[in-house]
């Protein structure tokens, strides 16, 4: 509660709760251990590598990489300010752009300006001003997104990736200042795709080979969600490799018994693609590739339908079921 | 009357080894403190360890049950990122001593190693519950940053579980407001964090910094508690419910938007976290920050969607009052 005054119903509730323990009681702790194990004995079923997404499960990995709003509150009553950027990461090369919403009870509050100031850990390194003028990269005049295009500068291009901050400053007509802080991944990654892919049934799983061009040799990871063509996600899969430099096939092995689970054979849409360098931290993020390719339909008795058993759960779940 | 000694020395014989049989079969309990504005913790055991006392009260203490349940405190660089060696990396490599049976810095060890069958929890406070993900995301060769600097796999193949409190999963608008150095308001804060240092720009809410971009879905379940106490002048800065610190989309793992505002009756749930998995719900506390580790603040717990806690052998309403009185670590007590 914003209130630090201690709720008095709250107390009796909860006094109530100690004398009835029917009424309100943890778990005892052999059951909570147990549930612990059965959640185990479940994840176990697959692989750490390919999981099966339950039926109206967003694509994690698409969500992992959408940007999202940054807010920061203003006193009561008095306006809030969302940033956000385009892109959770940007290759070197290319503009990024960054949005600015100053807005009061769920609508649009007027600001004189808005400014920005580009920082990393070493320092400011660029500053913007916002528009709310309907010219490119704004959509609209007057809807009370401000936005601004930047292009970083010239030398700042890093090995791997740099974290930018975003410092969002907005004056209001009445001389307030409205500050929050959003920010993005500057990426320079060693390896691109490539846009061929290629698909087979490998000990009973479906595999996606997707091609890369490596330029600088280094470790490289590739995340993949399959869906239907509805778009509904069904599972996920990724790998993680050291590459040297050249043309090289990555595969994504989506196991088997996640279409037995979800009763699904096919045709399937890669709906989303993430490729990282991830030789050094932070990790050089690659812009995220969606619908990238279509599968044959598959034939589920050709595929899995045994669970995976992994050693790491199932050893801790026998365990847990063993504790007191 | 031979016989019967032997039969008394038999029966105390087997009494005591249910007794061992039972405290051995109790987990280790392995404390990861959070973000520190010196390397003290790092440097001095004794600090590492009275990140957890204030005054006469001990988290740890009281989450081993006066101290019965063994443990093992960690100590690391809480003012280095989350991913560097002198933070992840020497949690790591603490986790697996402990689990190996070595000794913390003031002499405590695990009752059982792994290869003796041994159980270990991992509870960790603040930037620990984000030193957790990142450790827990990238135990497996395929994880996009598999044991970075440290022996990750052995820790998730070794671990059972973590419970956090007051985890920094998602960032801290608290690190927000240092490092935008803008509002006088929110300069509370600083008596937690004070300055924009590294590990602090590395748990700000921002996209970009999130340890989620980096890692994959934790290998086991980090469970999620935490506190709801304002404190006055940093809470005016996040949104939703928060401890002063850490606003509840972060505390609770949440999907989407990281300074999304939540409360205890809409804060996500288990479907709905940073990762498809790994995440669960156990409540939420009247507690700030500091009261979340120090045991001092014996206060009320709520349910939360998808938590813990029972009502008549149903999962309670969430923001139903389920203790009157309840510090966090008294609450651990009671998971084993």
């Amino acid at each position: 509660m914003k209130s630090i005054v201690k709720s008095s119903l709250g107390c009796s509730l909860g006094l109530l709760a100690l004398a009835l323990p029917a009424l309100a009681q943890a778990p005892d702790a052999s059951l909570f251990a147990r549930r612990t194990a059965a959640d185990y004995r479940e994840l176990a079923r697959y692989p750490e590598s390919s999981k099966a997404l339950p039926a109206g499960a967003m694509d994690p990995i698409r969500e992992k990489r959408t940007p999202t709003k940054q807010t920061t509150r203003g006193p009561q009553g008095t306006p809030i300010l969302s940033v956000w950027a385009s892109k959770l990461s940007v290759e070197v090369g290319r503009p990024v752009d960054l949005f600015a919403e100053p807005s009061l009870l769920g609508k649009p509050a007027l600001p004189l300006e808005v400014t920005g100031e580009i920082a990393s850990t070493k320092g400011i390194v660029a500053q913007v001003v916002y528009h709310d003028d309907g010219k490119a990269p704004d959509v609209k005049a007057g809807d009370g997104i401000w936005s601004a295009r930047l292009t970083m500068p010239a030398g700042l291009e890093p090995d791997s990736a740099e974290s930018y901050m975003v410092r969002v400053k907005a004056r209001m007509l009445d001389g307030d200042i409205r500050e929050a802080a959003g920010g993005f991944l500057y990426s320079n990654p060693s390896a691109h795709l490539t846009g061929r892919y290629r698909e087979t049934n490998t000990g009973g799983s479906l595999v996606i080979s997707a091609q890369v061009e490596v330029k600088e040799a280094g470790r490289f990871h590739l995340a993949g969600t399959l869906a239907t063509l509805g778009g509904e996600p069904v599972g996920t899969a990724q790998a993680a490799t050291r590459l040297e430099p050249g043309l090289h096939w990555i595969d994504l092995s989506f196991y088997g018994l996640m279409f037995h689970d979800r009763k699904v054979a096919g045709p399937f849409r890669l709906s989303s693609l993430a490729l990282a360098t991830t030789t050094g931290m932070p990790n050089a993020l690659n812009d995220l590739v969606e619908n990238a390719y279509v599968t044959k339909p598959q034939r589920l008795e050709a595929l899995t339908a045994k669970p995976f058993n992994e050693p790491k759960l199932l050893e801790t779940a026998r365990r847990l079921e063993g504790e007191r | 009357m031979a016989g019967r000694r032997f039969m008394v020395l038999v029966f105390f014989t087997l009494v005591l080894a249910a007794a061992a049989e039972k405290a051995g079969a109790q987990p280790c309990l392995i404390f990861v403190h959070g973000k520190q504005t010196d390397t003290n913790t790092y440097t001095s055991y004794t600090a590492a360890r009275n990140y957890w006392v204030n005054g006469s009260h001990d988290f740890v203490k009281t989450a081993t049950k006066n101290l019965v349940t063994p443990y093992y405190v960690v100590g690391y660089n809480g003012t280095r990122p989350y991913w560097e060696p002198q933070s992840a990396g020497e949690v790591a490599t603490e986790i697996v001593n402990a689990t190996n049976g070595g000794a913390d810095g003031g002499g405590h060890r695990c009752a059982k190693t792994y290869a003796q069958g041994g159980t270990f929890w991992v509870i960790a406070h603040s930037m620990g519950g984000t030193v957790m993900d990142w450790i827990l995301g990238n135990n497996d060769a395929s994880d996009p940053n598999f044991n970075f600097n440290g022996p990750y796999d052995q820790v998730a193949q070794r671990v059972s579980m973590v419970i956090t409190t007051g985890g920094a999963h998602r960032g801290s608008q608290g690190a927000d407001a240092v490092c935008l150095q803008g509002n006088p308001l929110c300069s509370f804060i600083a008596i937690f964090i004070q300055s924009c240092d590294d590990a602090t720009y590395w748990l700000r809410s921002s996209d970009d910094v999130q340890v989620r971009n980096f890692a994959n879905a934790p290998a086991k379940t980090i469970y999620l508690t935490a506190g709801y106490e304002a404190i006055f002048g940093s809470s005016a800065c996040l949104n939703g419910e928060d401890d002063g610190v850490v606003q509840y989309a972060s505390s609770f793992a949440c999907s989407g938007s990281a300074t999304a505002s939540y409360d205890n009756t809409n804060v996500c749930n288990n479907s709905n976290k940073q990762e498809a998995s790994g995440f669960a719900n156990l409540d939420a506390t009247h507690e700030n920050h500091s009261d979340e580790r120090d045991d001092s603040d014996s206060d009320t717990r709520r349910a939360i969607p998808t938590g813990i806690w029972l009502c008549s052998g149903v999962p309670c309403a969430a923001n139903t009052v389920v203790q009157s009185s309840m510090t966090t670590a008294r609450f651990i007590s009671i998971l084993y």
